[in-house]
């Protein structure tokens, strides 16, 4: 073909069958197991979503109100609040106070924020030890990898893989048995915990009533990171408020759910300051620096419901081209559905390099049936990719011109025309047929060319009838 | 609902390939009493264009749709995907536009139905006549879901006497078709197809029904490519081919 | 406190002026995207229940209910602190973190055999194989016990061990996540514990026992109100 292909469809042809199968059938168990547990435990929770997202859009709806009382509350609480516009900033921030608090190593939660500004890396260039905590992203760390999933990050990965990687990084001999593989992180990382200066995490939600910072996680890690260092700083988009306390039970139960089949995560923390007064352990100073870095544009366009997004994945696990292709042909922090809304958009001026990404769907809807806050993921794809056309971005696909079907589409006799000379598609060889007629034939046999035939029996009809 | 006048929506597809859905489609409006007209210059709803972001080239057809079918009579459409172009993509595209455009999609949203959920919500059908000795698997296509086009469906072939109707596992998933999608992406949408072609196979059904031409066309086409023909029925075949049993039984 | 310094890439720093300079223009970005918009969702009322599971509607015994969920989550739910001190002897875990204003009822009710010591040291965490700290309350429909800094006398204590033991009043037992959350206070580190801690990281399988505990344990104790 002359033209190269879309970049998303290409990867997906080009990745194992046994990656393949990895995501396709991880992907179904986690769809499987959210769909079990919320219609066990809810008569409707389908109303539950729509719901939480009118929530969630009332509060971005007003998001300088609650954005304010949030920093009110928690200055109050005793914690530090930054504000950051963008990923630079919100990186030399977190320096400045580690250099301010005298850390050298950090240990940190997974935090798709911190995968945005790519903190981890940042840090180390000047100079700090940055480990991540959780068993994933431990994982991807010690590979140099990207994770491909926002829930499972090395969805992607067979534990062969794994132990490889352990064995490579002095972590023991050769053993997969995931059981061992666990305890081994254990082992590493808790000595890690004890030895870091500062624990850096995000935030699932934060509540403008009462400014707590509320963190869900399975493993202990977010627990580790804060009972064993002396510097809390979370990294946290502007748009994880959340109006009251009472809708965190709400946003919970959902995002538990959604997430892993679970009524509620392991651990879910609910922070408000540095430690209580008479707690020897955690953190004697906590800093929260709220992340802009592109979302008050977002906010500000025809595509801001994605900010909705509570990340809890079920769109991915549902969606069944993130099946197909995977998290990492999505070219960001953020891959499936939501991504494929929310990187073109955070990309901003850059936004041309990633308009391939809301093309890569059929618009079939399934995510927005699974998400907790009834994002209307398909016609923010829609949107965006008319905002596509209108940035001048050429698609590389098969898709044909729009210009000739409309021009046909709207002259009633022309379109007729077409249809009685679509007979002598069958007479075109093959080289010389539209590149997408010869797309389709490649994985289609196409149905006999019956143009006009049912124009002239409805014309017979009518005559024949009174 | 007395049995109204009714304009139908044959579709592009339909018109280019599958003329005997609209011929059904016809037939099965006619036996419940409609005077079906079809306004010879009816063309595409233009979810083609709106699907590929090409607004401008899609409001230009969605215009032409809106001049088309300007009657007060209801619009009938044997097509879920087009049915929500309509009543869905059309108030998304004309969104910005002049008051004109706007009113005029909305109205016509408004009194335009996917064919199933004509006959069982807008005439109240609850029971199809007729005779039909088959096991069909009935395929959701994705523009059903947030509708009652499947329930229509289903109500209607559940009632067949002699049809027995199995849902297809993984039912939620697409078949991959997406209009331009399957030739933007071939790989996925093969996948994709090819998954769902694995599943309606293992329900070992007589045929695989929907109330849209165009996953159909995917399936069917896929599944001959990669030498394993699978028989499809549109929603209107069935319902026509039971009263066709009835009818000959009687005669 | 620290000061709010930050250094910028040209070895300089800014001053609490420019950092200031950066909140106002988010809300002036805030702002001028929300200031047109003309269809502003209003916050929707509704029922403090509409998260309560169904399972969790049906009127029952809050202590029992517990022990059920937490059993379903695998953890484990004693009454007895002579059962207690039995299980853990099965399962080799004999010396232990315990809480000081516990050490003294516990030392005895346990049993013998069971060395328990009232400070932690970072340096020896892992000699600890057991950690006993109270809880300020449960949660009913999920199985989650309630930790916060005033209550747990050491949060290394109840997160370190292998096996966490958390004494909990039966009284203190709430119905469901949506009075928990009511009922957050003024403790600025509140933690919902649901069974041990787990992962399914490596190929979906659930290893249980990652950085928290590997066991969960409640006793659920009037004691556990001291």
């Amino acid at each position: 073909m002359s033209r190269p292909e879309e970049p998303i469809d290409r990867f997906a042809a080009a990745q194992s069958e046994s990656r393949r199968s990895a995501v396709r059938l991880g992907s179904k168990a986690g769809h499987e197991k959210r769909t079990e547990v919320l219609f066990r435990d809810y008569a409707d929770p389908d109303s539950l979503r729509r719901l939480a997202g009118e929530i969630k859009q009332h509060t971005l709806d007003h998001l300088d109100l609650y954005l304010e009382r949030a920093e009110a509350r928690r200055e109050a609480n005793g914690a530090q609040v930054h504000f950051a516009a963008d990923a630079e900033e919100a990186c030399r921030t977190v320096l400045g106070i580690l250099q301010s608090c005298g850390a050298r190593r950090m240990v940190k939660t997974k935090s798709m924020a911190t995968e945005e500004i790519e903190l981890g890396a940042f840090l180390e260039r000047h100079g700090i030890e940055s480990l991540e905590t959780d068993l994933g992203e431990f994982i991807v760390q010690l590979d140099a990898d990207k994770p491909s999933h926002i829930v499972k990050p090395i969805m992607h990965k067979d534990r062969r893989e794994v132990a490889r990687t352990f064995e490579g990084h002095g972590l023991g001999a050769y053993d997969d048995t995931p059981e061992v593989i666990t305890r081994r992180a254990r082992e590493h990382l808790r000595r890690k915990y004890l030895e870091a200066d500062a624990g850096i995490t995000g935030a699932n939600f934060v509540s403008a009533e009462s400014g707590r910072l509320v963190l869900v996680t399975n493993e202990g890690n977010s627990r580790f990171c804060l009972a064993a260092t002396r510097c809390h700083i979370a990294v946290v988009g502007i748009e994880k408020l959340v109006p009251r306390d009472r809708d965190l039970a709400l946003f919970l139960n959902l995002l538990g759910r959604s997430a892993t089949g679970q009524a509620l995560s392991v651990y879910t923390e609910f922070i408000a300051g540095p430690r209580g007064a008479a707690q020897p352990d955690g953190p004697e100073e906590m800093h929260v620096i709220f992340l802009d870095a592109g979302r008050s544009e977002i906010l500000a366009g025809d595509a801001r419901q994605i900010l909705r997004c509570i990340r809890c994945g079920a769109c991915l696990n549902v969606c069944p081209v993130y099946r197909q292709a995977s998290g990492h042909a999505y070219r960001g922090v953020y891959s499936g559905p939501v991504g494929a809304v929310l990187t073109p958009l955070l990309a901003g001026e850059r936004f041309p390099e990633f308009a391939d990404l809301p093309r890569a769907s059929s618009l079939c809807g399934a995510c927005n049936e699974v998400c907790p806050v009834d994002i209307p993921i398909p016609d923010l794809l829609l949107r965006l990719r008319d905002r596509g056309k209108r940035a001048g971005v050429k698609p590389a696909g098969a898709s044909p011109s729009m210009k000739t079907f409309a021009r046909l589409a709207s002259r009633p006799a022309a379109w007729r025309r077409a249809l009685r000379a679509g007979r002598l598609l069958g007479f075109i060889p093959g080289p010389l047929r539209p590149r997408a007629l010869r797309v389709w034939e490649s994985n289609h046999v196409l149905p006999p060319w019956r143009g006009g035939a049912f124009r002239a029996w409805m014309a017979e009809r009518k005559r024949k009838q009174p | 609902m007395k049995a109204p006048r009714v304009q139908l929506m044959a579709t592009c597809l339909a018109d280019a390939f599958f003329d005997d859905v609209a011929r059904a489609t016809v037939e099965v409006l006619e036996h419940l009493g409609c005077e079906v007209s079809f306004p010879e210059d009816q063309t595409c709803c233009s979810q083609p264009a709106f699907n590929s972001g090409d607004w401008p080239a899609a409001r230009s057809v969605a215009r032409h749709c809106l001049r088309v079918f300007n009657d007060a009579a209801p619009v009938v459409v044997p097509s879920g995907s087009c049915a929500r172009m309509v009543s869905h993509g059309a108030l998304l595209l004309f969104e910005g536009e002049g008051e004109t455009d706007r009113a005029g999609a909305a109205e016509l949203a408004q009194r335009t139905w996917e064919l199933g959920d004509f006959l069982v919500r807008g005439l109240g059908v609850a029971r199809w006549p007729g005779r039909l000795g088959m096991r069909l698997a009935f395929h959701r296509s994705c523009h059903s879901r947030g509708t009652a086009y499947a329930e229509g469906a289903l109500t209607l072939l559940r009632s067949i006497e002699g049809v027995e109707v199995v849902e297809i596992g993984e039912g939620e998933q697409c078949c991959g078709f997406g209009g331009t999608f399957s030739v933007a992406f071939p790989h996925i949408s093969r996948g994709m197809g090819t998954l769902k072609i694995e599943q309606v196979l293992a329900t070992a059904a007589d045929a695989l029904v929907s109330g849209d031409s165009s996953c159909l066309m995917h399936v069917a086409g896929l599944a001959d490519r990669t030498g394993r023909p699978l028989r499809t029925l549109h929603l209107a075949q069935v319902l026509r081919d039971a009263l066709r049993a009835a009818s000959e039984a009687s005669a | 406190m620290a000061r709010r310094s930050v250094p910028r890439l040209d070895g300089g720093t800014e001053t609490e002026a420019t950092l200031s300079e950066t909140r106002r223009l988010i809300f002036e970005r805030l702002k001028a995207a929300l200031g047109g918009l003309a269809d502003k969702k209003p916050l929707p009322d509704y029922p403090a229940d509409v998260a309560v599971s169904l399972g969790a509607r049906v009127p029952g015994d809050p202590v029992a209910r517990f022990c059920q969920s937490l059993e379903a989550v695998r953890g484990r739910a004693f009454t007895d602190p002579a059962a207690l001190g039995a299980w853990l002897k099965e399962q080799g875990a004999t010396r232990g973190y315990c809480d000081p204003a516990l050490v003294s009822w516990l030392t005895t009710a346990l049993g013998d055999g069971l060395t328990l010591e009232s400070t932690l040291g970072r340096e020896r965490i892992d000699d600890y194989q057991f950690g006993i700290t109270r809880a300020r309350g449960a949660v009913a429909e999920t199985g989650s016990l309630i930790l916060d800094d005033a209550t747990t006398s050491r949060r290394l204590g109840a997160l370190a061990p292998w096996i966490h033991i958390a004494v909990v009043s039966p009284e203190r037992i709430l119905p469901d996540v949506g009075s928990a959350i009511a009922a957050l206070g003024d403790d600025p580190n509140v933690i919902f514990c649901t069974g041990p801690s787990k992962t399914a990281d490596v190929e979906g399988i659930l290893i249980e026992g990652v950085h928290g505990p590997g066991e969960q344990v409640a006793l659920i104790h009037l004691f556990g109100a001291t």
